[in-house]
């Protein structure tokens, strides 16, 4: 394993606080009744997208899932469009037409959220596809979770990725459900990881809630995709702390298995090592939760003061071009 | 003028945009060595590669969403579902992820695909092969669908198809793949959402799509004989929809007929139907009469095919009925 | 009432070694069918019991749902953490259970897990780890076949087994961890993915044996031959990054062949131990990055026989053979080293110094 330098550990360290208090925050304006529709949050998996995204480019794709907002945060999404999105406003990123299972930015390589489980894995193998195409040594990463991991659309994105070696990195986030169905009740097999030998192509476990672990393997998964060796499988065993979607009376799980999960949060977990290394301390940290919470405030005001859409936006940017008047 | 037909039309028009743009790429299940299952592919992996003639799994939901990414990506892809029946096992990745990608992400996507597809009875192919599914995709905002009926169509709209940036349902007819017609050489497009009046008459509009064109046709023919002048209409896109031409047309004529083989429930036919019924209401001097197939599962048997699909005659009862005449079928 | 436990640890052979290397790729459904066969071994010889580790994926429970036996099966009251403390505790609760064998299904890193509380249990380990150098790709049935034997005491136990040597890591006088194969000092800051490959980042090896036909870390003593090692010595490497007197190759992973510097090769004997020179490192023991050391701490790793008892599947089946175990026809008193065949009157063709 090759040396983590101490800027990119000090902002893995940062992205992982960015998500946490965004996420917190979101939960709290989703309780306030301040934000429409569902919400699924990303607080406790947040090692998962941080320690994959710290090797992507904007040249790189990524395709997500229904609990996105970590990917976009890690990918370099933009807290204020993010917030105004979720907030249903003019100035979202997707001008309140998508809303939190929707969020994309294109131009920074997120080929979006998606309401659809297993929606993403054939997208990824097309922007895969496109990638070794255009002869470029990017990649594009399908995040996807346990439950999805069971979907026909899953198999054939990575099928068809290993058969034409693509430069595509499947992380499977298994969090041991899939909405109210644990794992054991929803698949015959406990590692999703050995699927990837129904594809040959390489497939690993790793702690999803220790974020050099997922760093490192991420860091050979992508290396092996750039270098044209085709497509590989992480499968990162995490948790999330919320329900499925905000509001979730989780009636499914044990408040002891929760705990016993809570013990081993990727945030402290990472902040003890960067302590020891001296990298950080508690003014620090504290420093840095602050910030973020400035900036997920400002991102909160900005949404707030932002424009409702015209109702006359409705019928825009649905095609490209003339609109289609039927 | 030099004559093709209508697989041969589709080519070229593949071959010619291949050829100017290199970002379009072919893709599907035996488009490449095999040439395509009705030959409309035949010949381009010899002249393009197998990079961009690529012959895919049969995996039909990665076909459409390998699309949807690579397009996002920038490519252009023009992917081929061998049979309009297979959308069912692949129909999230262009309903819900093509086609509103675009709304979805503000407008900050285009997507560039052609999805070619090939739709029909007539060659006993039974119930999950000879559908034609064309309202379906009508029926989903986002996308366009294309339907041609004649060789110098298909050349021309494919050429369009490629070039526009939206995701298009591209339907050809398994029954026309044969049928010759003059087709200039080199590149033309024929604009998205402008119908063709096939045939220019005066007593009766009849409005037909795919393989129930020559059939309209024919029956105009026959009933020139006889003094009467029918109007043929190819739509040639459902989505947009050329409202304006057929409605000129009804104005003119006071008398409509739609033929589609779609089973007339809920298809194509009922929408136009309905369009004219709320723009040209007092324009019509008879009631509006569709010719569809029954509302069936395809049949196997000739002998039941045959009823099912709609014939000349059934179209020339249709117009005889709108004209006033007693029915014979 | 002979009894056997069997711990299977779901985790092995997936890690990062299947990125980085070549490791092979074990699924689960493959140990519930070894373990099938280990049952099924294991009765035929006599066994009346198993006592199962239990595990996220339910190894012992699917391998008793898909075969008829007569075997009783318990599965240990055991609250899972999912890690590597399972098989530490199985180990002793099976070891204060009286087992008279235990069979595991792991790499070196499940072995070394086990080995800190089985005591004088003997220990048959069939790999479906990644690069094993203590466990042996071995068949089921006949792994059932001697460990029963050995867990009925048909043979002594000096005959089929073998005290193993083992690493210890000391921090003080504090027992921090163990090693079967191998203690290897890396310069690196994390735990992170376990694994260890990048060759620049390790100092020091230590080693409980060194043989070149190891796949492993342990092979870097392996490529360096000693006319005096034999089983009662380890070895000690000093590495230099990117220089040194000796340059070297050793697969230290599957298809893993890396070149590395040579500053220093030292024989251990047993009892001998030596101090962590790097610090602060992180220890890999039998391949996984597992012990933390702190700056200027003072960490030694000592050489001592508190190894486990190791069956010798091939031994202890000619063995088994030789004195007719196998046999189920009533046979004669059998001297010691007489021919069964002999005995029984069945050679065709006795030689003179047949007996």
């Amino acid at each position: 394993m090759s040396e983590i330098p101490k800027e990119t550990l000090l902002s893995i360290y940062e992205t992982m606080v960015k998500i946490r208090v965004f996420e917190s925050r979101v939960s709290e304006l989703f309780a306030q009744g301040k934000l429409p529709g569902f919400i699924h949050l990303y607080i406790g998996e947040e090692a998962v997208a941080t320690g994959v995204c710290a090797h992507l480019n904007p040249g790189d794709y990524i395709t997500s899932t229904h609990r996105g907002h970590g990917h976009l945060i890690a990918k370099g999404g933009d807290l204020k469009l993010m917030m105004a999105e979720l907030y249903g406003k003019r100035t979202g990123y997707c001008k309140g037409k998508g809303g939190s299972m929707h969020i994309a930015d294109v131009d920074l390589g997120i080929l979006g959220a998606n309401g659809i489980v297993g929606g993403g894995p054939p997208i990824a193998t097309g922007a895969g596809f496109a990638l070794k195409y255009q002869g470029k040594d990017n990649v594009a990463v399908c995040f996807f979770g346990d439950g999805a991991s069971n979907q026909g659309t899953t198999h054939e994105g990575m099928n068809m990725a290993a058969i034409w070696k693509l430069p595509v990195v499947f992380v499977c986030e298994n969090n041991f459900y899939g909405i109210s169905l644990s794992q054991e009740r929803h698949q015959s097999i406990s590692d999703i990881a050995d699927r990837a030998a129904a594809y040959d192509m390489p497939g690993v476990v790793v702690d999803g809630n220790d974020v050099t672990a997922v760093y490192e393997a991420a860091a050979e998964a992508i290396k092996r995709a750039r270098a044209g060796h085709g497509p590989s499988l992480i499968e990162c065993k995490t948790y999330r702390y919320r329900g499925h979607f905000e509001g979730d009376p989780t009636v499914y799980r044990s408040k002891e298995e929760l705990e016993a999960w809570m013990k081993k949060d990727p945030i402290p977990r990472f902040e003890t090592n960067l302590k020891k290394m001296g990298l950080l301390d508690d003014a620090r940290i504290m420093a840095i939760h602050k910030e973020m919470e400035d900036r997920v405030d400002e991102a909160i005001r900005f949404a707030e003061e932002s424009p409702w859409p015209d109702p006359s936006e409705l019928l825009e940017d649905i095609y490209t071009g003339p609109a289609v008047v039927v | 003028m030099r004559k093709l037909t209508y697989a041969g039309a589709l080519n070229e028009a593949l071959r010619l945009e291949m050829q100017r743009d290199p970002t379009i790429f072919v893709a599907g299940e035996d488009v490449g060595t095999y040439g395509g299952i009705f030959g409309v592919t035949n010949g381009l992996l010899a002249e393009f590669g197998p990079k961009r003639v690529v012959d895919t799994p049969i995996t039909e939901s990665a076909i459409i969403g390998m699309a949807t990414g690579a397009a996002a990506a920038g490519l252009r892809p023009v992917v081929e579902l061998m049979f309009i029946d297979f959308i069912g096992v692949s129909l999230d990745q262009l309903f819900n992820q093509a086609a509103k990608m675009k709304y979805m992400f503000g407008g900050k996507a285009t997507l560039p695909l052609v999805l070619r597809t090939e739709c029909g009875a007539g060659m006993s192919a039974a119930a999950q092969h000879s559908q034609c599914l064309e309202s379906w995709f009508m029926h989903v905002p986002g996308l366009k669908v294309v339907l041609p009926s004649t060789p110098y169509d298909a050349k021309g709209l494919l050429i369009s198809s490629i070039r526009d940036n939206n995701p298009i349902v591209f339907i050809e007819h398994k029954m026309l793949y044969g049928t010759e017609g003059e087709v200039p050489e080199g590149e033309y497009t024929i604009p998205l959402g402008k119908a063709d009046i096939k045939r220019a008459g005066t007593d009766v509009t009849v409005v037909a799509t795919l393989a129930m064109v020559p059939k309209a046709l024919a029956v105009a023919e026959e009933l020139s004989k006889e003094g009467i002048s029918v109007e043929v209409i190819d739509p040639r896109t459902l989505t947009p929809l050329d409202e304006e031409t057929i409605l000129e047309s009804v104005k003119k004529t006071h008398r409509l007929v739609i033929v589609t083989e779609e089973v007339g429930h809920a298809g194509s036919s009922a929408e136009i139907a309905a369009r004219v019924a709320e723009k040209a209401f007092d324009y019509l001097d008879a009631g509006i009469r569709r010719v569809t197939a029954p509302f069936s599962p395809v049949p196997f048997s000739p002998a039941l095919e045959s009823h099912f699909i709609p014939s000349e005659a059934k179209i020339m009862d249709a117009v005889r009925a709108v004209l006033g005449a007693p029915e014979t079928a | 009432m002979t009894s056997i436990g069997i711990i299977a640890n779901p985790a092995s052979g997936k890690d990062i070694r299947r990125l980085i290397a070549h490791g092979s790729v074990f699924d689960n459904q493959e140990k519930v069918s070894i373990v099938r066969r280990v049952m099924l071994g294991l009765e035929s010889v006599g066994v009346e019991k198993v006592i199962f580790m239990p595990d996220y994926f339910g190894i012992g429970r699917r391998a008793v749902e898909g075969i008829q036996t007569q075997l009783a099966v318990e599965t240990l009251p055991i609250k899972m953490e999912a890690s590597q403390e399972d098989s530490t505790l199985a180990a002793r609760l099976m070891r204060e259970a009286g087992v008279g064998a235990i069979v595991t299904l792991g790499g070196d890193g499940t072995n070394r897990a086990v080995a800190k509380e089985i005591g004088d249990v003997p220990l048959m380990p069939i790999s479906t780890g990644t690069n094993n150098v203590f466990p042996q790709m071995i068949e089921g049935t006949v792994v059932g076949l001697a460990a029963g034997i050995v867990a009925r005491r048909l043979l002594p136990l000096e005959q089929t087994t073998t005290r193993q040597l083992r690493l210890e890591v000391w921090r003080g006088e504090e027992l921090i961890d163990i090693a079967l194969v191998d203690v290897v000092v890396n310069v690196e800051a994390f735990i992170g993915s376990r694994a260890v490959w990048d060759m620049s980042k390790v100092r020091e090896v230590v080693l409980t044996r060194a043989s070149p036909s190891n796949i492993g870390l342990s092979s870097i003593g392996g490529g360096l031959y000693c006319a005096r090692l034999d089983r009662k010595h380890g070895v000690y490497l000093r590495l230099n990054e990117g220089h040194g007197p000796l340059e070297l190759t050793a697969p230290i992973a599957p298809g893993l062949v890396e070149t590395m510097h040579i500053a220093d090769y030292r024989l251990l004997p047993v009892g001998a131990q030596v101090p962590v020179q790097f610090t602060p490192s992180i220890l890999a023991l039998d391949g996984e990055r597992e012990v933390v050391v702190e700056q200027e701490q003072a960490v030694v790793v000592r050489l001592t026989e508190n190894g486990p008892l190791l069956i010798d599947l091939h031994r202890t089946l000619e063995l088994a053979a030789q004195k007719g175990l196998m046999v189920k026809t009533e046979l004669p008193p059998l001297a010691e080293g007489a021919c069964l065949l002999h005995a029984l009157g069945l050679c065709s063709d006795p030689q003179e110094d047949c007996r």
